[in-house]
């Protein structure tokens, strides 16, 4: 048995130029399999940070029943209004933690003589717990009813230093739709999310910002509840009371945090598997490659396994020999591919910090496996073909 | 001897080998097809989006409420100043260029029809609005041509909504309750599917200032404006940005063209359609590697041949030539056959999905048969080059 194996391995080292060629097209199709899934499966994590930075057990309320329109409550604009009263109604539901109502709009903030159209959130104290995000210097206004307006803002840190550089700012005044407000926050970076720079925004009390938006229904509900498990229960409560406060009629989207978090996770799988697979093309035409010159191989050994047939072989090991030639070259080849593929990965991770790429150790582990079956698989034929070959007329071939 | 004899040379050598040649062949067949249904693909995307937006009409402008200094998502949320009707008849009167000028109001509503309801969009506009979208009727009218701040109470219902609400009943001059006003059917919208995110079968569509009482907004939701021609559009742009930043005092609003729009979109699918050519063409570069593969076996096999030939003083260029003709000639094959079963593949998806307008771009098909020549002479390059060196006394002997 051993003995075969050794004709296996002396096969390939024989024809080194030959092995190393098949070696090399397995090598190609499965570095870039996992090049193009590293990057895939980097780019799903990479998003997963930015849901999940804000905690996942939060559930958003916006206006306005989407049946027909993708985005709730980007057109708003319901009878029923979304109000201060119902996001109390609802911080009384068992499970609710802390809760944040807020109106959205864009508008430009002057200090310090300098003025900048940002994104303005109407919010309350609490974003800092519901959001899971830091205030860096000072802190939100007083808790308080969140219907009387206080006359202090909290800005983003990137508008912070476009209106007072690198300034204290905390105590200052800034202007916003006629409004005067004292600055009693600044907040800790935490970048883009969806297009919206959350660093370049400024975060005022909601009565004010319902007041300079002369609006009088809230964008957005969040909510924050305290265990992964009470999300369902928490969620039927929402619907449950605000239907009744609304006259019976569901006119809002429950979206939470963990739902979308599962559509997106799917179809980043579906993306990162449609890549690899295009990629995995080249792992095909590489198979071929071991199977055509497994084929060749077969041919010009014939006399070999003539003599190994007429020293009592059986077919089953002659067969074996080549299955096994083709699977080591294969396998090799994948090896190879995979180190290939490794080292890209990390050349990208120094030249191109940008771009996430993640590598888990399981992709290393399947990408292996299929080289393996990949081979296997290719070897088949041949190693019938050889099999199925007469001894005698195969030690009369010339 | 002469280029026939070369090439009767090279195809004995491949036709000897029938099998060999066959899959040499494969691999740049299924690389070249690869290349070609992938690009299709994405060109079918492109055109795709092309359509919806050509659908949507020509030389759009949009006015949205609220800007910002960091590029991203506007047109949400409120703003200080309101974007009103009054700006949209300043718009109207000021803008020469500005062909039609149609504001919009939106929000959900419930539609009912005696037991029969249904939530659905609303859009609040003025008759301007179906031609610059190309709205087409199935029955009756559209909005009529009314002062845009009078808003009578009719409403225009998209098929799908007409189809739930009025099933086999005729709904023209029908009165159906839009959240809690009385409204007239007055017409019913061609069916239109679904265009950029938006079903335009299934929404209801009243005058412009119903809407914004109906959801008691003070604020439009946007201006759709229609330049006369494509020449106008920045001129327009530019007009719009000035009557609005007198009117408000400062600039609040954003112009988007639907142009910039589209152009950002065809941009990010053909690079999107580049990278996924480029991956699949890898697989051309394996396909070539086994070409090599199977080019040297061959050279090895004919050693004795090729030895003779040089005995009878046949060049080393010759030699060369033979070899790598040989190549060339299965990789273009490869890439010929490539390309037919892609496009069978393309016709057949075509086929089973119309709406899908995927076919291969030109310069892919070109690059895709380019390559496969390219491939097969440059791995045949090595085997053709140790074949030509081979000192005929050695090789005639075998060895």
């Amino acid at each position: 048995m051993w003995e075969l194996v050794r004709l296996s391995l002396r096969a390939i080292v024989a024809h080194r130029m030959r092995s190393i060629l098949s070696m090399l097209g397995i090598g190609i199709g499965i570095a870039s399999v996992i090049l193009l899934t590293s990057i895939g499966e980097g780019t799903r994590l990479f998003m997963l940070g930015q849901f999940t930075q804000f905690g996942t057990n939060l559930l958003a309320i916006n206006p306005g029943k989407a049946e027909t329109i993708g985005v709730p409550g980007a057109l708003g604009g319901t009878t029923r209004k979304l109000t201060i009263d119902d996001s109390e109604a609802l911080a009384r539901i068992p499970g609710v933690e802390k809760i944040v109502p807020m109106v959205f709009g864009t508008g430009r903030v002057e200090g310090n003589g300098l003025g900048r159209s940002v994104f303005i959130y109407g919010v309350t104290p609490d974003v800092p717990e519901v959001w899971q995000w830091g205030v860096r210097l000072g802190s939100f206004w007083p808790h308080g009813d969140p219907r009387k307006s206080v006359s202090q803002a909290v800005l983003g840190p990137k508008l912070k230093k476009e209106l007072f550089g690198t300034r204290n700012a905390l105590g200052e005044f800034v202007r916003i739709g006629g409004t005067r407000l004292r600055v009693v926050g600044i907040m800790e970076p935490k970048g883009q999310f969806l297009g919206f720079d959350l660093d370049d925004s400024a975060y005022i009390p909601i009565a004010a910002a319902m007041r300079i938006f002369n609006m009088d229904e809230l964008t957005e509900i969040d909510l924050t509840f305290s265990h992964a498990r009470l999300l369902e229960g928490v969620e039927s409560g929402v619907r449950r009371v605000l239907t009744d406060r609304h006259g019976g009629r569901e006119d809002f989207s429950i979206t939470s945090q963990a739902a979308m978090l599962d559509v997106f996770d799917n179809i980043m799988n579906i993306v990162t598997m449609a890549v690899g697979a295009i990629g995995g093309v080249s792992l095909l035409v590489g198979a071929i490659g071991i199977l055509t010159m497994m084929w060749i191989a077969v041919g010009e050994r014939q006399n070999e396994i003539g003599l190994i047939r007429s020293v009592g072989a059986t077919r089953q090991q002659v067969q074996l020999v080549f299955l096994v030639e083709a699977a080591t070259l294969a396998t090799l080849g994948g090896l190879l591919g995979l180190g290939a593929g490794v080292g890209i990965c990390s050349l990208i991770r120094v030249a191109l910090p940008g771009l996430p790429v993640h590598t888990p150790p399981v992709f290393a582990f399947l990408a292996v496996t299929v080289s393996v079956v990949v081979g296997l698989v290719a070897g088949v034929t041949p190693a019938r073909r050889a099999a199925q070959l007469d001894p005698i007329e195969a030690l009369r071939a010339e | 001897m002469s280029l026939g004899d070369l090439l009767r040379f090279s195809a004995r050598g491949l036709s000897g080998h029938g099998l060999r040649t066959a899959l040499s062949l494969l691999g740049v067949t299924i690389g070249v097809a690869a290349v070609v249904i992938l690009t299709a693909l994405g060109e079918g995307a492109r055109r795709y989006v092309i359509d919806q937006f050509a659908s949507l009409g020509t030389n759009i402008l949009i006015v949205v409420p609220g800007k910002t200094e960091t590029s991203g998502t506007v047109g949400a949320g409120g703003v200080p100043n309101d974007l009103t009707l009054e700006d949209s008849v300043a718009i109207e009167r000021s803008v020469a260029a500005a062909h039609r000028v149609a504001p919009m109001s939106m929000g959900t509503e419930q539609v009912t029809y005696g037991e029969r309801r249904r939530q659905v969009a609303i859009i609040g506009t003025t008759h301007q609005y179906k031609d610059a979208r190309q709205l087409e009727m199935q029955k009756g009218s559209f909005l009529p041509e009314e002062e845009v701040f009078r808003g009578s109470a009719v409403v225009v219902l998209g098929p799908k909504l007409a189809r739930e609400l009025f099933i086999g009943e005729e709904p023209i001059g029908q009165v159906v309750r839009v959240g809690g006003w009385r409204m007239r059917v007055i017409g019913v919208l061609a069916k239109q599917g679904v265009k950029m995110g938006m079903d335009f079968d299934d929404l209801a569509m009243v005058p412009v200032s119903t809407g914004m009482r109906m959801f008691n907004r003070h604020s439009l939701f946007r201006i759709l404006i229609q330049a006369g021609s494509h020449a106008d559009v920045d001129i327009v742009k530019e007009s719009i940005r000035q009557v609005l930043v007198e009117r408000h005092e400062e600039e609040d609003i954003t112009v988007i063209t639907q142009d910039s729009v589209l152009s950002t979109f065809t941009a990010i699918l053909r690079v999107l359609t580049l990278v996924v050519g480029a991956i699949a063409a890898i697989s051309l570069t394996v396909a070539g590697i086994g070409i090599m593969n199977v080019m040297l076996v061959s050279v090895s096999e004919r050693t004795r041949e090729v030895g003779l030939l040089k005995a009878l003083g046949v060049g080393r260029r010759q030699i060369l030539s033979v070899f790598l003709t040989e190549a060339a000639f299965i990789s273009s094959l490869g890439g010929l056959l490539g390309l037919g079963l892609g496009w069978a593949a393309v016709k057949v998806l075509v086929g089973l999905y119309p709406v899908f307008p995927a076919s291969p771009p030109a310069w892919a098909v070109w690059a895709a048969l380019i390559v496969s020549l390219a491939v097969g002479v440059t791995f045949g390059l090595l085997p053709a080059r140790r074949a030509s060196r081979l000192d005929p006394v050695h090789a005639l002997a075998g060895r």
